[in-house]
């Protein structure tokens, strides 16, 4: 591929595509360092040590959990979602496709639209009850109900894609007691990528705030 | 949780008799200057008088009524976050049987000047001779007295309970509370609509909606809300349970406030919905009715007021955990909730039937019923403890944090 003006090699589809291929089968893909884990034996040291962490400087941090800790988001700074903002916007889509949905089904009398018999959206008209052929009023529990479908799908969906699920792999399970994160330990994680992440120190870091045990780990 | 760390400083839980005396003069100052208006408003016009002071006494009681079935709510889900202002909400409860004395002028007074059925001519009415065996002046004094009876019983049991806990710190009290709280949903959904169906649905006796109780209690559940929201932020303002009512609890007020006005819309876009599409003329006559002259107007105002502005203001949460946005929400959600019940009672009156017509006498009530209402009400602070804390849930409760 050409190159840039830059001159360094554009991405391929292949350079784009295949980390996430690998990292979705668990296949190793590059052989370098994803961060540092510890591991606490209780809720409450996981969010003192990760308030102490966030304090020393550091932003790239996760914790793993077995159960919800309360107030682990604020002490480790998780952002909150967009989520919510996004189901919103969806849901007024939903609002407005009923509206679109029932004037063009029931009140558009122009030519058919080729191939709406395919879908089953031709256009019908026809008057019933003496009522017209649209009025907002009969049209309020089809947009109600369609927002909340909206907003349903965009909630279940979005929390699916903004977790970066369905994957197979993550490089935190190359930590040597990450089985117990599901049964009574308590681990935080502080990635490489982190600006003041420096191997040695950091380890010495987690370690002093009371882990039973920290080790690298490879993303792999 | 443990190693959580708060900075809590204590509140005192006894409200301070300083600030307790001002508060009574404030309301009983309100009281006077409102029942002297009130007396001259009722030798005046004695029509409008009762007019007026059934659209307060209406809102008046459907707020405790509203804070009557979210108390058992609270003992039944058996919720932690709102038990600091769990007494606020017992106490604008309790003082539901002053609502019986409050109730004696329409019930022996004004019942023939408000309601059509009472009036001699409603024996030529057809319609209304078919509905004699419920609408008759005995019957409805009867059914009042019975509905403030059984408010009243489960009013005190709940909050005689509740205030005893305070000393035992016991979880009895609480189980003998939820025993009451259970029934008590039942009683208070039935009857609160069986009052909205009494005193409002029944001043058109021709009309008739089944969803109008519920519209009214919903109406009257937002707006305690908005009461308590107020109470509280006065209550802070002047250093009382400041550290005790957080942001935290305030975030779920506005979720409350936030819902029922989703809840309220629901209700009233269905009555509306179904009455619209079956188009039969007795039941259109309701919103014809309000389609005339400046009515039109208010009849625009309630969806946008009553939905649109309060689902704006408090659909973000930030807006929810901003004091000065809950505050401004909840004002206005009480204005609605007056124009609501004016909206639903004053156009049944043939003198307004052209469009509406304030006069000070609306505010007079107002006063009148809410200052009878709110002297009950802040009486029982004068002795008793500011808040439940006596519940198994009030360190939770105190604690509690919005994930």
């Amino acid at each position: 591929m050409a190159n840039n003006h830059a001159g360094l090699p554009s991405p391929t589809l292949g350079d784009l595509v295949l980390p996430k291929l690998y990292s979705l089968f668990g296949i190793a893909n590059k052989d370098s360092l994803y961060g540092a884990v510890a591991e606490f034996e209780d809720g409450p040291q996981l969010v003192a040590a990760g308030a102490k962490v966030k304090e020393a400087g550091y932003t790239k941090l996760d914790a793993l959990s077995p159960f919800p800790v309360h107030g682990i988001d604020d002490a480790i700074g998780v952002p909150r979602s967009i989520l919510g903002f996004i189901v919103i916007c969806i849901a007024f889509c939903g609002t407005f496709a009923a509206f679109l949905l029932m004037w063009y089904t029931g009140a558009y009398s122009g030519p058919q639209i080729p191939g709406c018999e395919l879908v089953g959206l031709c256009s019908y008209p026809l008057v019933i009850g003496g009522k017209p052929l649209f009025h907002w009023v009969f049209g309020l529990p089809i947009m109600f109900e369609l927002s909340i479908l909206f907003a349903a799908f965009a909630s279940v969906i979005g929390m699916f894609a903004l977790n970066g699920l369905p994957r197979m792999h993550h490089p935190t399970f190359n930590y040597s007691g990450i089985h117990r994160a599901t049964d009574d330990r308590f681990m935080l994680v502080v990635e490489a990528s982190d600006p003041k992440f420096k191997a040695e120190e950091t380890l010495e870091l987690l370690r002093s705030l009371g882990a039973v045990h920290a080790e690298l780990v490879e993303d792999k | 949780m443990a190693g959580h760390h708060h900075d809590h400083a204590v509140d005192s839980y006894q409200l301070d008799p300083g600030k307790w005396s001002t508060g009574r003069n404030v309301l009983a100052f309100i009281a006077l200057l409102s029942w002297a208006l009130l007396g001259f408003g009722y030798f005046n016009d004695h029509e409008r008088f009762f007019q007026s002071y059934l659209v307060a006494f209406c809102m008046g009681t459907f707020i405790i009524l509203g804070a009557t079935f979210f108390v058992y709510v609270q003992y039944l889900t058996g919720s932690a976050w709102s038990v600091p202002i769990r007494r606020i909400l017992e106490n604008i409860m309790v003082s539901i049987p002053i609502g019986a004395l409050l109730f004696i002028p329409i019930a022996f007074a004004g019942v023939d000047d408000l309601y059509k059925w009472a009036k001699p001519e409603a024996i030529s009415d057809a319609l209304i001779q078919a509905k004699k065996a419920f609408l008759n002046v005995g019957g409805f004094r009867l059914r009042a007295g019975i509905l403030f009876a059984l408010w009243s019983i489960w009013a005190f049991a709940i909050w005689t309970s509740s205030t005893k806990q305070d000393k035992t710190k016991s979880i009895e009290q609480m189980k003998t509370s939820s025993r009451w709280a259970a029934p008590g949903l039942l009683v208070v959904c039935l009857t609160g609509c069986l009052a909205a169906f009494e005193w409002i649905m029944s001043l058109d006796p021709h009309w008739y909606s089944t969803i109008f109780g519920l519209y009214c209690m919903a109406g009257g559940c937002v707006a305690m809300w908005a009461t308590v929201t107020l109470i509280s932020l006065g209550f802070r303002s002047n250093g009382v349970l400041a550290n005790t009512i957080t942001v935290e609890h305030y975030h779920d007020l506005g979720k409350w406030m936030f819902a029922l006005s989703v809840f309220w819309t629901y209700l009233a876009a269905s009555q509306y919905l179904l009455i619209w599409y079956a188009s039969i003329p007795e039941e259109t006559i309701y919103y014809k009715e309000r389609m005339h002259g400046s009515w039109a107007w208010v009849s625009v105002l309630l969806p946008i007021g009553r939905f649109v502005v309060p689902f704006a203001l408090l659909v973000g949460r930030s807006a929810k955990r901003n004091l000065k946005v809950l505050r401004i929400a909840a004002i206005w959600i009480l204005f609605m909730e007056f124009v609501d019940m004016y909206w639903m009672i004053m156009p049944n009156f043939h003198e307004y039937a052209h469009g509406f017509h304030l006069h000070w006498l609306d505010l007079a009530a107002l006063g009148g019923v809410f200052s009878v209402y709110g002297l009950v009400f802040w009486s029982r602070f004068k002795s008793n403890s500011l808040v439940v804390e006596g519940d198994m849930r009030f360190e939770q409760g105190l604690h509690f944090h919005q994930v």
